[in-house]
C-alpha cells in the first residue's frame, strides 16, 4: 500500500473547502423559499414584466402640466396594451385638468415589490411609487400600487390598475395560503 | 330535482317568458307578441351617468372614471326599461345593490340570451371554476355561482383568473355601443327615477289622471340632430391657411318635434232630477220607483256629460347647446409620432376645444305648432393641427309643462360629426 503523506496546511485547507461547500450546499437549497418569501422576480418573464410594470407607472406618474394630455397619454399608450390605453384615455381627460388647474409638475420612481398573481399570460405585481411632490387631491409621495401586466407580441406590457375589489380578492387569497405556513412556524 | 327547481326559480326571476300571455305582467308592456318592441314605449334616448361602481382608483386618491351608458324607454304606464351597454352590465353585475340591479323587477336577454348567460360570455375562461367549487362545492355549474353574484350572496372578485378581459369588455361597449343585450325592467322607475340607473333624465310626467275620463297620454318623437363642416371643401390647418386666414365653418342643428300630450276634460251639465224626499221634505214628484203619489223632490245636479279629448303640441325648446371640436387618438399619434420624425418638434397645439360657445353662437325657437328648432354656427374656426377632430353636440331642453305641470323632464341630447384638417406636406419630384 502506498502512503500518500498529507501536510497539516493541506488538511486544514481540505476541511476549510469542505465546509465551504457545505455552507453553500445549505444556502442553495434554502434559496428558493427565501425568493419565494420575497417574491423578488425569479424568471427572465417575470424580470421583463416586472421591468415594463416600473416604465408604465413612471410613465403615468410623470406629470408636467405645461406639456399636452397627448404627449402623456402616448407615453402611458406606447407601454400599454391596446385596450388598457383605450381605457386610461376614456378617464384620462378629467384626470388632466384637475393637473393643469393644479399646475402639477410631477416625477416618480417605481419599484416592482412583488409578483402576487400569474397566470402565465398575464401578471399582477405590487409595486411602490415615490413621487417627487403630492398630486391634487391628496399629500402622499409615496404609495402602493397594483398592476395588471399581460404578456403580448410586443412583450410584457400594461394593462390596467387594478380595481379595490380585485386587490382585496387577491391580498385575501394570499392570507388564506401564508397562515398553515406561519402557524406551522410557530 | 334541484337543479330543476332551481332552474324554475332562474326562469321565473329572469327570464319571464310568460309575459305575452298575460296583460298583468309589466312585460306585456314592453313587448308586443311578435317579440318586437311595443310602439306605445317612449323612447328616452341614451343617458350616461358616473357612479361610483364605475370608478378605477389609482394611487394617491386619483381615479378613472368611467361612463355608465344606458337606452332607456319608458312604458305608458310609467315602469322604465334600462338597457346597459355591455360593460355597464358587467359593473353592474359586479355591484348588484349600489348599481341598482337588484331593485330591478326582471331582466330579459335578446340574441345572447340572460344576463347570467351574457356574465359567462363577459368573463369566458377567466372565471377559476376549479377554485369556485373547491370553496363552495354547492354549486353545480357556473350558472349557479353567477346567480348567487346576481343576488349579492358572492364575490365574484375573488374568483377571476384573469384581469385583460374587463379592458376587453370596455373596448366591445366603445367599439360597438350598440351592443346591448339585456333589458332590465324598474317597476314605478318614472316615479321613483332618482333611484334607477340614469336618474330622471328625460322622464316622462304626465299629470295625475282624472277619476271619470280616461287617462292622459304624452307621446314623445325623437328629435334630428347634426354637426358638421359646411365649408370650405378641404379646411387647411391654420399655419398653411396664411393667404385669408379662411378656417373652417361648422354648423349644428337641432329640430325637436312637440310632445303630444293628450287630455281629457270631464264637462259637466245640471240637470234636474227626481230623488226620493227625506223626512220632513214636501214631495212635488214622483221618482217613478212605483208610489202612486209624489214621493219625490226636485233638486239640481251636475252629472258628467262627456269626457272631451285635448290633443297638445307642448314645445321642448333647447335650453343649452354646446359643441365641442376633439382631435382624434390616431391623429395625435400620426402628428407625435409620423409627423414628428420628419419635421422636428411637431407637436399639437390645441386638440381639444369649444366650438359653441367658443367660436360661435347659437339661438333657436319655437313654432306655433310646437316644433322647436336651434342653429349654432361657428364661422372660421382655425383648427391648429391636422387630422380627424370629432365633433360632440350636445343639447339640453327646458322640458314640457302645460298649466304649469311639467309633463316630460328636460332631455339630454346629442349627436356626433367628423371633420378631417388638411395639412399640405412638401414632396421632392425627381
Amino acid at each position: 500500500m502506498k502512503e500518500i503523506p498529507i501536510s497539516k496546511r493541506h488538511l486544514i485547507l481540505a476541511i476549510f473547502l469542505a465546509v465551504v461547500i457545505a455552507i453553500g450546499i445549505l444556502l442553495v437549497q434554502h434559496w428558493p423559499l427565501r425568493v419565494e418569501q420575497t417574491s423578488t422576480p425569479t424568471t427572465s418573464e417575470d424580470s421583463l414584466a416586472s421591468s415594463a410594470a416600473v416604465s408604465a407607472v413612471e410613465a403615468v406618474f410623470q406629470i408636467d402640466y405645461r406639456e399636452d394630455e397627448a404627449a402623456w397619454l402616448k407615453r402611458i399608450c406606447d407601454v400599454s396594451t391596446p385596450t388598457g390605453c383605450l381605457l386610461f384615455t376614456a378617464g384620462a381627460d378629467r384626470l388632466w385638468k384637475k393637473y393643469v388647474d393644479d399646475k402639477s409638475v410631477v416625477t416618480a420612481k417605481a419599484q416592482a415589490i412583488e409578483k402576487v398573481a400569474d397566470n402565465g399570460s398575464e401578471q399582477v405585481c405590487q409595486m411602490t411609487i415615490n413621487l417627487s411632490s403630492p398630486l391634487p387631491g391628496s399629500n402622499k409621495t409615496q404609495d402602493i400600487a397594483y398592476i395588471a401586466l399581460e404578456k403580448t407580441d410586443n412583450g410584457w406590457m400594461f394593462d390596467r390598475f387594478l380595481m379595490e375589489s380585485e386587490i382585496n380578492a387577491i391580498l385575501s387569497h394570499q392570507k388564506i395560503i401564508s397562515t398553515p405556513a406561519n402557524e406551522g412556524k410557530k | 330535482m334541484k337543479r330543476v327547481i332551481l332552474i324554475f326559480v332562474l326562469l321565473t326571476l329572469l327570464i319571464p317568458s310568460a309575459v305575452y300571455a298575460q296583460s298583468t305582467d309589466p312585460w306585456s308592456e314592453v313587448f308586443q307578441q311578435d317579440g318586437n318592441l311595443n310602439p306605445d314605449l317612449i323612447d328616452l334616448g341614451v343617458t350616461t351617468d358616473n357612479p361610483d361602481w364605475m370608478s378605477i382608483d389609482l394611487p394617491f386618491g386619483q381615479s378613472i372614471d368611467l361612463d355608465a351608458n344606458y337606452h332607456r324607454f319608458q312604458t305608458p304606464s310609467g315602469n322604465v326599461v334600462v338597457l346597459p351597454s355591455a360593460s355597464t352590465l358587467f359593473f353592474m353585475a359586479m355591484s348588484p345593490q349600489a348599481s341598482g340591479l337588484t331593485s330591478a323587477y326582471g331582466a330579459l336577454g335578446n340574441g345572447a340570451g340572460t344576463l347570467i348567460a351574457f356574465l359567462g360570455l363577459a368573463v369566458g375562461k377567466n372565471l377559476d371554476w376549479d377554485k369556485v367549487q373547491a370553496d363552495h362545492p354547492e354549486y353545480k355549474s357556473p350558472d349557479q355561482f353567477w346567480n348567487a353574484v346576481l343576488n349579492g350572496n358572492q364575490n365574484a372578485w375573488t374568483y377571476f383568473s384573469g384581469w385583460g378581459f374587463i379592458t376587453n369588455l370596455l373596448q366591445m361597449s366603445w367599439n360597438d355601443g350598440a351592443f346591448r343585450s339585456i333589458y332590465l325592467l324598474y317597476l314605478n322607475g318614472k316615479l321613483n327615477c332618482a333611484s334607477i340607473p340614469g336618474g330622471c333624465s328625460g322622464i316622462v310626467k304626465p299629470p295625475a289622471p282624472s277619476n271619470v275620463c280616461p287617462d292622459s297620454s304624452v307621446t314623445i318623437q325623437q328629435p334630428v340632430l347634426s354637426i358638421q363642416k359646411i365649408a370650405p371643401n378641404n379646411p387647411l390647418v391654420v399655419g398653411q391657411d396664411t393667404g385669408n386666414r379662411r378656417g373652417a365653418d361648422i354648423q349644428a342643428k337641432v329640430t325637436i318635434p312637440p310632445v303630444i300630450f293628450i287630455w281629457y276634460e270631464p264637462i259637466y251639465e245640471t240637470r234636474t232630477v227626481c230623488r226620493i224626499a227625506k223626512t220632513g221634505e214636501t214631495p212635488n214628484c214622483n221618482t217613478g220607483s212605483g208610489s202612486k203619489v209624489n214621493d219625490g223632490i226636485f233638486v239640481s245636479v251636475t252629472v258628467l256629460k262627456e269626457c272631451r279629448k285635448h290633443l297638445e303640441h307642448l314645445p321642448d325648446a333647447v335650453a343649452s347647446l354646446q359643441a365641442t371640436a376633439s382631435l382624434d387618438a390616431v391623429s395625435k399619434n400620426w402628428i407625435i409620432g409620423n409627423l414628428g420624425q420628419s419635421h422636428y418638434e411637431a407637436y399639437i397645439h390645441l386638440d381639444n376645444f369649444a366650438l359653441i360657445s367658443g367660436y360661435g353662437s347659437w339661438k333657436g325657437s319655437c313654432d306655433g305648432g310646437g316644433t322647436c328648432t336651434a342653429t349654432g354656427q361657428a364661422l372660421r374656426v382655425p383648427f391648429a393641427d391636422p387630422g380627424t377632430f370629432n365633433l360632440r353636440l350636445n343639447v339640453v331642453t327646458t322640458g314640457t309643462r302645460f298649466r304649469g305641470v311639467l309633463i316630460t323632464q328636460p332631455r339630454h341630447i346629442g349627436a356626433d360629426g367628423k371633420l378631417q384638417v388638411y395639412l399640405a406636406l412638401p414632396a421632392l419630384v425627381q
